[in-house]
């Protein structure tokens, strides 16, 4: 171990005071986003009609898949469940290159989040798969690797409660987190690894109008931002229950 | 109703609850997750200054001259 001070993050630093505006920047563009996504956003084409029909002042000539507008939520969820799980691995290595306890709770703050964006992003696919393909679950490569990732992140925390000592509890954190965050990746390349793949490919399939990239791209700065708020306010949380528990050992003494 | 219509509006109705459902959880579960932690957050930090005064107390009692 170096002797070398080590920089660790710190609650009440410079993120703690764009904390708010953020989290308030994030509900605002997602709000905006949803609003994007159903009165802006073109309704994605189904099946062809028998016979085009004047609704309103539209000629319509297919089927509305009216499902697709999941989309506009699932994709920003996942890809934030990706980014999340960059900063779990990030601290895993600084972690184990340290053994700065810090370095695990910040680890472990972001695991958090990656856990809740990950049930986002399953259940928005759950519910649209259920509609679309009539099944709440399929094996399909993309389902699998990304079911295989959020056991991954639930494995992390069933092993932090069972292990007591903190250092071996922080190096197998690090570890467990590096491997869910080569699973992501996986989960990314997996539908174009197996084109068998029946879980749409945005990018193969032509990729994405304007107005729906637009409107992604506004929810995924809303939930980047949300997840940016949430992380920090959970770290500051984190770092004043560990404070309590110095402060009772004190005592104790 | 034109049967065109109601082809068209056979994919739109019956998807209608699943994407209330899929938008709603997200925020839903977004706002608890937030109510959860800043009311975690408070309890943590009255915790804290309860304990500090304590430990000050005690400081204090302890440097006291005999």
């Amino acid at each position: 171990m170096s002797n070398k001070k080590v920089k660790a993050p710190e609650a009440g630093q410079w993120p703690d005071k764009v904390l708010i505006p953020a989290l308030i920047a994030g509900a605002a563009l997602t709000t905006i986003g949803f609003l994007m996504a159903f009165l802006w956003a073109a309704p994605v084409n189904g099946a062809q009609l028998s016979e085009p029909v004047l609704v309103g002042d539209v000629m319509v000539t297919h089927q509305q898949l009216l499902s697709q507008k999941i989309f506009y939520f699932h994709m920003p969820v996942a890809i934030v469940s990706f980014v999340a799980l960059v900063f779990v691995a990030y601290y895993a290595i600084r972690f184990l290159s340290t053994r700065n306890q810090r370095f695990d709770t910040c680890g472990r703050v972001a695991m958090e989040i990656t856990l809740l964006f990950v049930i986002f992003t399953m259940v928005t696919g759950d519910l649209w798969t259920r509609f679309e393909w009539g099944v709440w679950w399929t094996w399909d490569p993309r389902l699998t690797t990304y079911l295989i990732l959020m056991l991954i992140v639930i494995a992390y925390f069933v092993m932090r409660g069972a292990v007591d000592d903190p250092e071996r509890r922080a190096t197998y954190s690090a570890v467990i987190g590096i491997i869910a965050f080569i699973d992501a990746p996986i989960c990314m390349m997996i539908t174009r690894l197996i084109p068998s793949s029946i879980h749409p490919v945005v990018l193969r399939e032509g990729g994405m109008t304007p107005d729906m990239a637009a409107t992604v791209f506004i929810v995924m700065a809303g939930m980047l931002l949300v997840a940016f708020g949430l992380y920090r306010l959970r770290f500051r949380q984190a770092r004043l229950a560990e404070r309590v528990e110095a402060l009772k050992e004190q005592l104790e003494d | 109703m034109n049967a065109i219509l109601v082809d068209i509006y056979s994919t739109v109705a019956p998807s209608a609850p699943f994407i209330i459902a899929a938008y709603a959880i997200v925020w839903l579960a977004l706002l608890i997750y937030v109510i959860i932690t800043v009311n975690g957050l408070k309890k943590t930090e009255a915790q804290v200054a309860l304990l500090e005064e304590a430990l000050a107390a005690k400081t204090a009692k302890d440097n006291a001259p005999a």
